[in-house]
């Protein structure tokens, strides 16, 4: 591994470069979407002639102003997102500049905590929710989504006066695809042995994908898999880690930084913040709205059911990525993703693939009890 | 080949010190404050008892939640692994492990002596030593005591509360209602049994199973356990060593 990667320094210091793009894309008229979810689809939002940023909030500084307002025992996530968008001081941090310049949340019925914060949302942004089926494995619930998804056109089109045609919307799917190409050879370099970079920089990098343009992520992306074709890893300090679970937004990098500070090597994330977002591509061939359709309801997300797929991902990527054991990750009060623990563990117990479980929130004070199990698991799988 | 162990509990210090197969003696007491003081001073006083030199003591491993402190250690592992050693080294036949502490309660799924799965609790107090050692104040008998009470029960009380300070409000309202001593230290006991059983069931030990941990040494601990799990449970002759000992094996390398 190394972490002397100087590509990384594109991603580190990004924001208030992002920031000043914003602003000025503002002046020009172009629209802001924030997002909170992978299910909305960038290629509607950019053919549209808006851009988006990413809203999730991984900083625990923003929750004490959201417990004002919404109980405290939900997930973080969406405290830390909420507080954000209420406060803004950002709880004395100065990383919540973004917020101010979002016109609309577009944001998605996905999870019951989500749904119900996005009903508060509107008092302080305006909010637009995209719905989604819940068992998406069949034709009414596709049809169902692709309705959502021309409903969510319309909305953008009224927003930005841009009429969303087929043309924009299939250049946009190119885009796109050409992220999820890159990333792809981004993340297969890590199966190498050693990997060619750490977990947690992996991490930071994932963190920026909805933050950045497309164009600035990618290139990026780009310089950073080209220097890594010519790093010289550091041998091994331990067995190879999959991280499996909830998404890690950006200032939230506390399970990985534990990780690595035992020894274990993180070579995969099946995550939001990790392979969710762009192991599928879209079908270029078809029709646009048709292929969105099909392509965003196959995200193996656990508010879906039942949600096989990503049980049979998990263990797919386990073998790829050759991993010694999985870290499967839940935010505190994440019901999905902790319930659906008992199914992932099942499938990789039949593959003789150990796990450890790791519940936490965005604070400091278990940072010696999961210490502990870190180390623990690093032992019995050495 | 002389090895030492030490376990840096978070409420008690232990110390062990291992020659070839067998274990030359041991030391327990009192963290306090300081875990690297406690363990020194455990460990000078143990080498002073089993009349062995510093210099004879060729490794030294720590264990236990302040193992990183133990400046004068040369390794550290974590008492997953060191538990596992240890029992394994008293009872070979162990398939599972339920360790109680001081501060956390643990469940290790044991295959030829190596750890193979393990459960820890939530970071709560409910389901360990601390639990036990608030409410017996609150029912004003020694924390010794308590074990010995509840064997002695006839219908023991219901306690709903997993919560260590809301069980306290509970006992104070059950000894208000006139339910005795007894009963209370029964419910009191069979509530930490319920929390660590399902831990155990969850992570499948039915049976060669061993308590360890400071509050195997409570006997109404120990059968409330047996008769939630429904298999006689292995303990050692002294259950907080495990962890000590266990860290003295490793020390030795691999034999």
């Amino acid at each position: 591994m190394s972490s002397s990667l100087q590509s990384l320094d594109i991603f580190k210091n990004s924001y208030e470069f992002r920031i000043a793009q914003l602003k000025e894309e503002r002046e020009h008229g172009i629209k802001v979407i924030g997002t909170l979810c992978l299910y909305v689809p960038d290629e509607i939002i950019f053919a549209a002639g808006a851009d988006r940023i990413v809203l999730c909030g991984g900083k625990a500084d923003t929750i004490p102003v959201a417990e004002q307002s919404l109980p405290r025992n939900i997930c973080p996530l969406i405290k830390s997102s909420f507080g954000a968008v209420v406060d803004a001081s950002c709880g004395g941090n100065l990383a919540c500049a973004h917020v101010p310049l979002v016109d609309v949340v577009v944001a998605e019925a996905t999870c019951d905590g989500k749904k119900k914060m996005y009903e508060i949302l509107p008092d302080y942004l305006p909010t637009y929710v995209l719905d989604l089926p819940q068992k998406p494995g069949s034709p009414e619930a596709l049809n169902y989504f692709l309705s959502e998804l021309r409903k969510f056109g319309k909305f953008m089109e009224g927003l930005t006066g841009t009429v969303v045609s087929n043309d924009a919307l299939k250049r946009e799917i190119r885009s796109a695809n050409e992220t999820k190409r890159l990333l792809h050879r981004f993340f297969g370099m890590r199966r190498r042995d050693p990997p060619p970079i750490r977990g947690s920089d992996v991490l930071r990098v994932m963190q920026k994908q909805f933050f950045l343009s497309p164009d600035q992520f990618r290139q990026g992306v780009r310089e950073l898999c080209d220097e890594m074709e010519h790093v010289t890893p550091e041998a091994r300090t331990g067995p190879r880690i999959m991280i499996s679970g909830c998404p890690m937004a950006a200032g939230n990098t506390k399970v990985p930084d534990i990780i690595e500070q035992k020894g274990g090597v993180i070579v995969v994330e099946e995550s939001c913040t990790g392979t969710r977002s762009f192991w599928d591509f879209v079908d270029e061939d078809k029709d646009p709205w048709t292929a969105l359709a099909e392509r965003y309801l196959e995200i193996p997300c656990a508010c879906m059911t039942p949600n096989d797929r990503r049980i049979d991902r998990i263990v797919d990527l386990a073998k790829q990525y050759d991993v010694d054991g999985v870290v499967y990750y839940t935010l505190q009060f994440c019901h999905a993703y902790n319930i659906e623990r008992l199914r992932v563990q099942r499938a990789l117990k039949k593959e003789k693939i150990p796990l450890l479980a790791i519940e936490s929130d965005y604070g400091d004070s278990d940072t010696e009890q999961i210490g502990i199990r870190v180390d623990a698991f690093l032992e019995m799988i050495a | 080949m002389i090895t030492a162990g030490i376990d840096a509990g978070a409420a008690t210090t232990k110390a062990l010190l291992f020659r070839d197969r067998e274990i030359v003696g041991y030391r327990i007491g009192i963290t306090a404050f300081d875990f690297l003081t406690a363990a020194r001073n455990m460990f000078d006083e143990l080498l002073a008892s089993c009349d062995i030199r510093k210099e004879e003591v060729l490794k030294i491993y720590a264990t236990g939640y302040g193992r990183n402190s133990i400046s004068f250690a040369d390794k550290s592992i974590s008492e997953i692994t060191a538990h596992t050693k240890g029992v394994s080294f008293l009872f070979p036949e162990v398939q599972g492990i339920i360790d109680v502490g001081g501060q956390d309660s643990k469940v290790i799924v044991v295959e030829d002596g190596r750890v193979a799965d393990f459960l820890m609790n939530d970071k709560c107090a409910a389901g360990t030593g601390k639990f036990l050692e608030y409410t017996a104040k609150a029912l004003e008998v020694p924390i010794n005591d308590l074990g010995g009470l509840a064997l002695a029960s006839g219908h023991p009380a219901g306690i709903t509360s997993m919560c260590t300070v809301f069980a306290e409000t509970e006992v104070i309202s059950l000894r208000a209602r006139g339910i005795t001593k007894e009963d209370i230290a029964a419910g009191l006991i069979a509530s930490i049994a319920t929390r660590v059983g399902v831990m155990a069931k969850r992570m499948g030990l039915k049976e060669h199973v061993a308590f360890v941990g400071g509050v195997a040494k409570n006997a109404g601990m120990k059968a409330a356990l047996e008769k939630e799990l429904g298999t006689i449970l292995y303990v050692p002759f002294e259950p907080q060593i495990t962890g000590a000992l266990g860290a003295a094996i490793a020390a030795q390398g691999n034999r």
